[in-house]
């Protein structure tokens, strides 16, 4: 087994081949690299997870692109490439869900990264990774959104708790509050909650101590500290919760639909309703492959900047 | 009669274009401790990774015992590593990690406590630490627990990885002396890395350097300390006073930065080259007292070392570096007279 | 010229944020909390205050064959979810965070990809994909979908593990004879265990309350979210906040249990 380059062997002294009679073995070339390339154990290991990867998430996108260009409501993909379906999207108000679903995420991710902000700041520094606190924190992702958004309605229907609580207590009447948009936006906030908190947290743990004590004794303000020191270096952490939220807001479809009504209908809503009841399967691959494109297009910039190394192994 | 237990004929080792060590020949005798020193870079882990078998070298011979090792896989050599983490098993105790290499060749329960017991007291820790986790040792005691594991199957020949570098000083050189004092009564080959030659001196018998993936010197700490192949080796132990001269006739050589002469040391056959004198090698001269050589000067600088002073003293353009045990009368800015014998000095080529 | 007095900066800042954390502990239980009432509500449609109490909504989830059944489904898809994604993400931690490689850069930021990605649209895709495949949707086509999405998570929960892990001591048990075998299974595995068993758990519960992949990819099966909501949709009886509650306290006593598992190996 080839075991990786120690780390104590340093580079700074490299010399080139051919140098005082040291002959070193031809480069290999070609097959032989791709042999020694596939060798490594490394690799190897990657294979199972990319298998899934590929079968299960390239494949199934892939082939949603290529729906995406078949003529509406057909099926299978053999005929001839057009364009139909996007003209659709701008000539029906499909594309309205878009800038819906763009905007509530926007919303959403805004509203989540100042309420996570402290929150995120206390479980790393005031309460010292409390695993009480975090339990309780993780403990919602575990139950299904349905039941939670569910309560949600309990809460705020007519006779509900809110309402039925405010009758009995005061006599007041409250108006219905449930199915506007709003009300959307507090559900969204609500599930996607723990996807900013847990990020923040994790880039809150990167900034060490050492630099906000030495700001402080170099006469910053508590609000210079933070804008100078606190939020660049937890940045990483912030532009992931960030770049989760809005990705994944943008394509939800339960909250809109259990907390919304038909007050707003998200993107992913007239995907699932061209898949299923309009049997257009070309026109929801089309609506699929813009929201594949905007989520890739992010995705793909914040990572790539990413060091996935150094974030993870702070934790 | 001491064997050559460890043996490497024309070792080279390259990760792609880059040279890690080259045209490594070297021989290890049976019960020998021996350490390669070198600054990080030098290839000293490369070597001692190819040694354990954990790497392949690219070009050349091992010999263990006589015996090709190159393709042995490192779990089947007589051979074991101190690594320089110790990687001691988090999730198992002290006795479970002295152990494990015994549990490995199947020996029974019994037998298995019974050498462990054994070799925690040969390291003067009590049959206690047996049932203790790793987590509660403190660093010489995990050490002595790495070391212990290493011993317990037996090896031929032990490697260390530069395993007191993460220690405090007094702990390294209470350690260093333990290290030497058990392979003296074990008789097992050390083969040893450090960057610290200081370190290297007090427990070998036998020294290599290594610079950028070569070995410039090997000899006992003795033959190295007073003959250093050149001016790396003498460098790298230290602060040394240092002159380029060429040689005037048999007796003296002229200084080619300044107008001064220096006593030859005798059996140097170089006309041109460095002269290296340690600062301890130059006396404070009394009035009365002579040496081949006497200079004037001035003390510039004062540093106490511990039990050791180091002057600085000037004389015209030069400084002089001067070492003297503590308790001597001297002051910055006294007049002092500095000289040397001629043998206490080193002439090599450049 | 604020002094800090504390790790943070101020007395003052330090009650303002646990007041802070309390109010958004409080803000994701209450739903939580309604759901409980309304699963003790005795009539059928939920009414607050809730005059009469009862609990025989618990009564007829448990002992209904329905709910069963997809309690099985549930279950079902559930288990094989862990323990294929807990094998291959395994591997695929090791590749992301032991052993350093050509691409691994590459790997990592791919590897993640699904995560970042709106379920929904993700479960359309893959029953897309099926029908391409002539492979008809059922619990073995959720499983796939699952997995799709869960495999990365546990990958990461065990790479996290990983990280904090010293390649030596691997090497040290192989210089002392180990085999490559039994350098993994005495050293790698069971320091890598509390990784593994976290991600185990989160596997498990991750598929167990998933709704948007099961749903399109269920089929004519049904998994208990699933049920879940489309009782809330048409049909609703408290057998739905009832269901709910369990599963909400099957989930606690998980984590829970296995947090205290987990210290109480690490005492011993």
């Amino acid at each position: 087994m080839n075991a990786p380059v120690p780390s104590s062997v340093s580079r700074s002294e490299a010399r080139g081949p051919g140098e005082k009679g040291s002959a070193l073995p031809v480069r290999d070339r070609g097959l032989k690299a791709l042999a020694g390339w596939a060798r490594q154990p490394g690799f190897l290991l990657s294979l199972p997870a990319l298998a899934v990867f590929i079968a299960g998430f390239v494949g199934p996108l892939a082939l949603v692109v290529i729906y995406a260009v078949m003529p509406a409501r057909s099926f299978g993909v053999e005929h001839l490439p057009t364009l139909e379906n996007f003209v659709t999207i701008f000539q029906d108000s499909y594309y309205l869900s878009f800038a819906w679903s763009i905007g509530l995420a926007l919303a959403s991710t805004v509203i989540l990264m100042l309420i996570c902000w402290p929150v995120a700041y206390g479980l790393s520094r005031v309460f010292r990774r409390s695993m009480i606190l975090t339990l309780l924190l993780v403990l919602p992702l575990f139950v299904s959104e349905n039941v939670r958004l569910f309560g949600w309605v309990l809460t705020l229907l007519n006779h509900g708790i809110l309402d039925g609580s405010l009758r009995t207590l005061f006599g007041w009447e409250v108006p219905d509050l449930l199915y506007n948009v709003p009300v959307t936006i507090l559900g969204m906030v609500y599930v996607y909650l723990p996807f900013m908190l847990f990020p923040m947290a994790l880039g809150v743990s990167m900034i060490p101590e050492a630099c906000r004590e030495a700001a402080f004794d170099m006469g910053a303000t508590r609000w210079q500290v933070f804008r100078e020191v606190e939020i660049p270096l937890a940045m990483p952490g912030i532009l992931i919760g960030a770049l989760l939220t809005f990705v994944l807001v943008l394509g939800s479809i339960s909250e809109a639909k259990i907390l919304g009504g038909q007050s707003v209908i998200m993107i992913a809503h007239d995907i699932e309703t061209a898949f299923t009841y309009a049997q257009n399967w070309p026109l929801g691959s089309a609506l699929s492959t813009l929201l594949i494109l905007l989520t890739g297009v992010l995705v793909i910039g914040l990572l790539s900047k990413l060091n996935l190394d150094k974030l993870l192994s702070r934790k | 009669m001491s064997e050559t237990i460890l043996e490497l004929k024309g070792v080279e080792k390259y990760f792609g274009d880059f040279v890690a060590v080259e045209r490594i020949n070297l021989s290890v005798k049976d019960g020998e401790f021996f350490t390669l020193v070198g600054p990080s870079g030098s290839g000293k882990t490369t070597m001692i990774r190819m040694l354990v078998g954990m790497d392949k070298p690219s070009r050349g011979d091992i010999l263990m015992a006589g015996e090709r090792v190159n393709d042995v896989p490192a779990n089947r050599r007589p051979t074991c590593m101190v690594f320089q983490s110790l990687a001691l098993f988090p999730h198992k105790t002290v006795g479970e990690n002295i152990e494990f290499p015994l549990k490995l060749r199947g020996e029974a329960k019994h037998n298995r406590k019974t050498r462990a017991i054994e070799l925690l007291e040969q390291l003067h820790l009590s049959e206690s630490y047996y049932s203790k986790k790793v987590s509660q040792c403190s660093g010489g005691e995990r050490q002595r627990v790495a070391l212990a594991r290493a011993l317990a199957f037996d090896p031929q020949i032990l490697f260390f990885d530069e395993p007191l570098s993460a220690l405090d000083y007094r702990l390294r050189k209470t350690l260093e002396k333990e290290l030497k004092d058990i392979q003296r009564r074990t008789g097992k080959t050390f083969v040893y890395i450090t960057h610290s030659l200081e370190e290297a001196m007090v427990m070998s018998d036998r020294i290599a350097i290594m610079r950028k993936g070569r070995i410039v010197q090997v000899g006992t700490p003795d033959e190295i300390y007073n003959g250093p192949a050149n001016g790396f080796v003498a460098q790298f132990m230290g602060e040394v006073n240092e002159f380029r001269v060429s040689r005037k006739d048999a007796q003296w050589l002229e200084d080619l930065d300044s107008d001064a002469q220096y006593p030859a040391p005798p059996d140097s056959p170089v006309d041109e080259g460095v002269l290296i004198v340690r600062p301890e090698r130059i006396r404070m001269l009394s009035e009365e007292e002579t040496a081949d050589s006497r200079f004037e000067g001035v003390v510039e600088h004062q540093y106490v070392l511990g039990s050791r002073v180091q002057y600085q003293v000037r004389v015209k353009q030069r400084a002089f570096l001067v070492e003297t045990m503590i308790g001597q009368p001297y002051q910055v800015g006294d007049s002092v007279s500095l000289g040397w014998d001629a043998d206490q000095s080193v002439l090599m080529s450049e | 010229m604020d002094t800090p007095s504390s790790a943070f900066g101020s007395r003052a800042s330090e009650r303002a944020m646990r007041i802070w954390t309390l109010v958004v502990l409080a803000f994701i239980y209450l739903p939580m909390v309604a759901v409980v009432l309304a699963s003790l509500s005795k009539i059928r449609f939920f009414m607050f205050p809730i005059k009469s109490w009862s609990l025989e909504w618990y009564g007829s989830v448990l002992g209904s064959i329905e709910i069963r059944d997809y309690l099985w489904t549930s279950v079902l898809i559930a288990a094989l979810v862990t323990i294929i994604s807990v094998l291959l993400a395994i591997a695929g931690a090791l590749a992301f965070a032991r052993y350093d490689w050509k691409g691994r850069t590459l790997y990592q930021k791919l590897i993640l990809l699904p995560i970042f990605f709106p379920q929904a649209v993700l479960g359309l895709a893959i029953l897309l994909w099926s029908s391409a495949w002539d492979i008809a949707p059922g619990w073995e086509l959720a499983v796939f979908a699952h997995l799709v999405w869960i495999v990365p998570v546990v990958t990461l929960v065990i790479s996290i593990q990983v990280y904090g892990f010293d390649p030596a001591v691997e090497e040290a048990a192989f210089d002392l004879g180990a085999s490559r075998w039994q350098v993994f299974k005495e050293i790698t595995l069971p320091i890598l265990w509390p990784g593994i068993f976290s991600g185990a758990l989160f596997a498990f519960l991750l598929s167990w309350g998933n709704f948007p992949l099961s749903t399109f990819t269920t089929g004519a099966e049904q998994t208990i979210p699933e049920w879940l909501y489309a009782k809330m949709v048409a049909g609703y009886t408290p057998q739905v906040p009832a269901l709910g509650t369990l599963t909400t306290l099957l989930a606690g006593v998980l984590l829970l249990g296995g947090y205290w598992l987990g210290t109480r190996r690490r005492k011993q």
